[in-house]
């Protein structure tokens, strides 16, 4: 299954505040590791998405029971209970950086996160060269 | 000619480094910008005509126009125009090109220059026609490159374009200088511009195309012609244009026993697509 995002400024704010508020705090106080693969995605000059399958990895020095979820994709939801590691696959469609985190089974609190960032090669621009024989403007 | 050349690139330099100028920099894809390293591919659909000064020259029809071009960083590419850029400016672009020799589209229905439809300077019969009345030796007119620099200025929306080219694929060895100027005229549900323009061509391109040893030979030749246009932006990738112009031919090409008409024009209004 093909999961498509929609991009918006707010959620990429969402994104960033997250980010700052949750930025190593899970994962320094549970244990909890979350690894991502790839955890970035580049984008060509004339590419606007990327389209990629992502690898989840996360583990604990105890069992846990917790749930594996993408921040504006309400629809993606892994959860595992008494496990100490687990791993997902999905495959998306993206045009903004994306944040998954891994949250208890409540959904309430963030143990750990990671960021799937998308880097966007520079496109350069230069005059267009107008031709007064070309029959067209 | 080596005066003039001087000239042009003393010109072209002062401008070059002269920033002053309404135009801002590339920024994004648009009219002015093409983004570097990216082909860029349209199609005109639409109904048009460019006459054909030729004695029994038929007219060419312009239904279908492909158009593409790519720009590197320095080279480009645009239709059948091949330039390599030596100054960049805001306002200024000074550049080497490579262009066709024109004239051979209305000798040759076949020529690439009919598929791209560039505006064209010049005329004569297609290579089907019957021979013309008047006993007149034939010759192919093969295809020719003329290369040199080309200085493009814009500066408040006005674009001039100064080109000083000599043939360098050995068919005539003839030399040709085109200068244009395009004027904004009104941006009312559209933008309307006006070109005025010129071509001066050197008398061994004029008779390459248009003479015949010991039957008429030519002197160089002096094409202005006038072209308004207008450009309508409609959905994404979606622009309405229409194009017409007068090209006068000078003498020396009018008076070949070749050609019928003393002028060129061109039509042309339909839908281009970009993608």
């Amino acid at each position: 299954m093909r999961f498509r995002v929609k991009s918006s400024a707010p959620r990429c704010a969402a994104i960033l505040v997250a980010v700052v508020l949750t930025g190593g705090m899970g994962e320094q106080s549970s244990g909890i590791q979350l690894e991502l693969s790839p955890r970035v995605c580049t984008l060509g000059a004339n590419e606007r998405q990327c389209s990629t399958t992502v690898h989840a990895y996360w583990h604990s020095p105890q069992e846990e029971s917790l749930c594996l979820v993408i921040l504006g994709l309400s629809n993606v939801k892994r959860c595992w209970e008494h496990y100490s590691q687990g791993t997902y696959s999905i495959e998306l469609v993206f045009s903004n950086d994306l944040l998954f985190e891994l949250r208890d089974s409540r959904l309430e609190t963030v143990l750990a996160s990671e960021a799937l960032r998308i880097i966007r090669q520079a496109i350069r621009y230069r005059h267009r060269r107008r031709d007064p024989w070309n029959i067209f403007e | 000619m080596r005066k003039l050349l001087v000239a042009y690139f003393l010109a072209a330099a002062a401008v070059g480094v002269a920033h002053a100028s309404s135009v801002r920099d590339c920024e994004a894809d648009s009219p002015e910008c093409a983004a570097v390293g990216k082909w860029n591919f349209s199609l005109a659909l639409g109904a048009g005509v460019r006459s054909n000064p030729l004695v029994r020259g038929h007219d060419l029809p312009l239904v279908v126009v492909p158009q593409f071009s790519y720009y590197g960083k320095r080279f480009y590419l645009d239709n059948l125009d091949a330039g390599f850029t030596v100054v960049d400016g805001v306002s200024s672009t000074l550049s080497l090109i490579a262009s066709p020799g024109y004239d051979r589209i209305f000798f040759y229905r076949s020529d690439l220059q009919n598929i791209f439809a560039n505006l064209g300077e010049s005329s004569a019969a297609t290579g089907t026609n019957p021979p013309p009345p008047v006993p007149f030796p034939s010759h192919p007119r093969r295809i020719t490159y003329l290369t040199g620099p080309e200085w493009t200025f814009n500066v408040h929306d006005i674009i001039g374009q100064f080109d000083v080219l000599r043939e360098i694929t050995g068919h005539n060895h003839g030399e040709e200088v085109r200068a244009a100027i395009r004027l904004p005229v009104t941006r009312f549900t559209g933008a309307l511009s006006a070109t005025i323009g010129l071509t001066w061509q050197s008398a061994a391109i004029v008779n390459y195309y248009y003479g015949a040893p010991r039957i008429y030979a030519a002197g160089s030749a002096l094409r202005p012609f006038l072209k308004l246009g207008y450009v309508r932006p409609l959905s994404r990738g979606w622009r309405l244009e229409g194009v017409a112009q007068y090209e006068h031919l000078a003498n020396a090409i009018a008076d070949s026993p070749i050609v019928a008409h003393n002028y060129v024009v061109t039509s042309f209004l339909g839908f281009i697509r970009a993608f």
